[in-house]
């Protein structure tokens, strides 16, 4: 197999080559390690930040801005917070094939067989039981709640790990700030990069909640609002909030066909303007259907610092690139004799410009290597300076795929010049 | 086997233009151990690598073993190098660090031959030059005249129609001169055509053609002492005349 055995000659002509000069191939790929590091820690958070967390239904999710404040303050711009009965009237429409309506809120939770009295600040998600097969939820154990009202809640997996070691806690009840609810349903380990369902307020990198909750439940037993609201009236608790102006319920639906989005356009504008017809409120008809992406955008889910600072990291990638090139020159300029040698015996430029490349694809294995585990560093060292990122700062098997690749690429990129240079020395002048 | 009509070959600078060969032609035939001599800057080197395909030439015809090389582009160049040509340079010009094995093994590999084939021809090219039980040894652990042999059956292993030496005892002390010489000569009487460039005129005597090159001109040709050969040697491949000389050299001890 005389191809094979070239391949693995050249190989070995590689691994020669590095023994030979194994300071300056540390520094080479020292040099590209750091830079495709860096880039790679870099997108790595651009990819959490910019990944559509749902793609299966990502452009058929429209979260809801309606503009109903009763007067002309604040100024004349939809809301992403809805008061309960405008939430109520979304879900009702029959041009949708699924909705959710939630708002999120925290409660201390606690095994109510246990006799130990720990308790676990959770975050709760207060909505209606569409929201499970809106945002594709996925189960453990049991299943959602069938209506917004009962006794009933849904508990993620890190409650479930902490408060029930992850076994099947279904049918198991929780004391949440001191009201008994039955579990009905465990989810699986769920991370969503971006929390879509709620990026507002700066929670787009959140974890997903610890406790479903029905919605009509929660207002019932007074469970606060945790995120933003706005109220045009005075109340003393939620549970006063469903026949008043007080905005804090975020609305979902899901369309089964993006085209019906005009339908519900005109449903949402028609409500609005039924309502400016009734005098509730003195404002322009205006509101807004944003798929998932879109929703992210208007929130401005990516971070413009974390853009620019990948812009930067593609600069000093070059740099990097240039730096193991120069060293990568000096290399082949002190090999021209062994490259004259093999010219003068039989090998064709070709063949060279082959063994060049393997050995520059096995620099970049090696540099893919150490680059990733830098770029692993990078990430935690982020999370030290900035908390925020640590559910987004995560080298994903993509981002070890492209790591690996860019390595390549840098690899292949840096030794071009070098190996061109060195196959332009005449032969009988390598050889003198 | 080699035939040279009208080459020459310029090197330009910014102010300069060197005619290192002028209108030189040369025709070596088959079997033929010549002799390039000639004062320093000559042009003795630059025919040489023209010969061997390490340099262009700008004007003229050149045809090795039947093939006329104009034209011919850097793969089928490097294909000649490999299959027809035997190198053996002054400074022996082995890879330090490779074992000698390694070094012989080295021109074998971009003729795509097995690995048991290469193992044989290294074999046969070191028993020929009297090494074959140092194939594991370092160039730096051999003397002069033992790497310059390395070198011989570096340029051997593969076979080839010509070999071409460049002053391959320069380097070397007056008694591994002649064993090398020696070695030389007996692959000649065996049929090998050799063209050898040398400032030694003792050794441009002892072969059978000795060519003088001044100002990349062709000076002269002078017969000195015929070795006599049978004229039956003929069209042998090196390796095959080698076999011949060492076989001749058991009988003769």
């Amino acid at each position: 197999m005389p191809n094979d055995s070239m391949f693995f000659y050249n190989l070995t002509l590689a691994m020669q080559s590095f023994k030979r000069a194994p300071t300056l191939y540390f520094l080479i790929i020292l040099t590209l390690s750091i830079g495709v590091g860096v880039m790679c820690a870099n997108l790595a958070l651009v990819n959490s930040m910019a990944s559509d967390p749902i793609p299966e239904k990502s452009a058929n999710l429209f979260h809801i801005n309606m503009n109903t404040w009763p007067d002309d303050q604040p100024p004349d711009e939809p809301m992403h917070i809805l008061r309960y009965r405008d939430a109520m009237a979304v879900t009702k429409s029959n041009l949708t094939k699924g909705s959710a309506v939630f708002y999120a809120s925290g409660v201390y939770a606690r095994d109510a067989e246990s006799s130990s009295m720990k308790r676990f600040d959770s975050e709760v998600r207060a909505t209606t039981p569409g929201f499970f097969e809106l945002t594709n939820a996925p189960f453990a154990y049991g299943s959602a709640f069938e209506n917004s009202t009962g006794m009933e809640i849904v508990i993620g997996d890190e409650l479930n790990q902490k408060i029930f070691a992850g076994k099947n806690s279904v049918g198991k009840t929780l004391e949440l700030d001191g009201e008994l609810l039955t579990i009905v349903g465990v989810l699986k380990p769920w991370l969503l990069r971006p929390l879509f369902y709620h990026p507002t307020e700066g929670r787009a990198f959140n974890l997903t909640d610890d406790i479903f909750a029905p919605l009509e439940t929660a207002i019932d037993l007074g469970w606060s609002i945790h995120a933003r609201s706005s109220s045009a009236v005075n109340y003393t608790g939620i549970e006063e909030t469903r026949d008043k102006d007080v905005y804090y319920l975020q609305a979902w639906v899901e369309l089964a066909d993006i085209n019906q989005k005009p339908a519900l356009q005109s449903y949402l504008d028609n409500y609005s303007q039924q309502l400016k017809d009734a005098g509730e409120h003195p404002l322009a008809i205006k509101n807004e259907l944003h798929n998932v992406n879109e929703w992210l955008k208007v929130n401005k889910v990516v971070d413009q610092k974390v853009l620019a600072f990948t812009l930067a990291s593609v600069l000093f990638l070059s740099v990097c690139i240039f730096n193991a090139s120069s060293l990568l020159l000096s290399r082949f300029h002190a090999a021209k004799f062994e490259v004259g040698l093999r010219r003068a015996i039989g090998a064709s430029n070709r063949h060279m410009l082959v063994q060049g490349l393997t050995e520059s694809v096995l620099l970049g294995f090696f540099t893919g290597v150490v680059a990733l585990v830098l770029s692993w560093l990078f990430l935690k060292l982020s999370v030290q300076f900035l908390p925020r990122l640590a559910n987004i700062a995560v080298l994903e098997p993509k981002l070890l795929v492209l790591g690996m690749l860019l390595a390549l690429v840098t690899s292949i990129a840096s030794a071009l010049y070098p190996i061109y240079r060195a196959n332009c020395y005449s032969i009988s002048a390598e050889l003198k | 086997m080699l035939n040279m009509n009208n080459i020459s070959r310029i090197y330009q600078s910014d102010t300069i233009q060197t005619h290192a060969l002028r209108d030189f032609s040369l025709r070596v035939n088959e079997g033929e151990f010549v002799a390039v001599t000639g004062p320093s800057g000559s042009g003795k080197s630059t025919f040489l690598n023209v010969a061997g395909l390490l340099d262009n030439f700008d004007r003229g015809q050149y045809e090795l073993d039947g093939v006329s090389v104009q034209g011919l582009k850097d793969d089928e160049l490097s294909r000649l190098r490999n299959e027809k040509i035997g190198f053996i340079f002054q400074n022996y010009n082995l890879i330090p660090d490779y074992s000698i094995f390694d070094n012989v093994d080295m021109p074998l590999r971009y003729r795509g031959f097995s690995a048991s084939e290469r193992k044989r021809r290294v074999e046969q090219a070191l028993e020929k030059v009297g090494l074959a039980s140092r194939f594991k040894y370092l160039p730096s652990q051999l003397s002069g005249g033992q790497q310059q042999r390395v070198a011989i059956a570096r340029a051997l292993a593969g076979e080839p129609k010509i070999l071409l030496a460049d002053e391959p005892t320069g380097n070397l002390d007056s008694l591994m001169a002649r064993q090398v010489m020696e070695i030389l000569h007996n692959l000649n009487n065996d049929g090998a055509t050799i063209i050898m460039v040398t400032h030694d005129p003792d050794q441009a005597r002892e072969v059978n053609r000795n060519v003088q090159v001044i100002d990349g001109q062709l000076a002269d040709f002078k017969i000195y002492a015929p070795l006599g050969r049978s004229s039956e040697v003929k069209s042998k491949t090196i390796s095959e005349a080698a076999s011949a000389a060492v076989a001749e050299e058991v009988e003769n001890a």
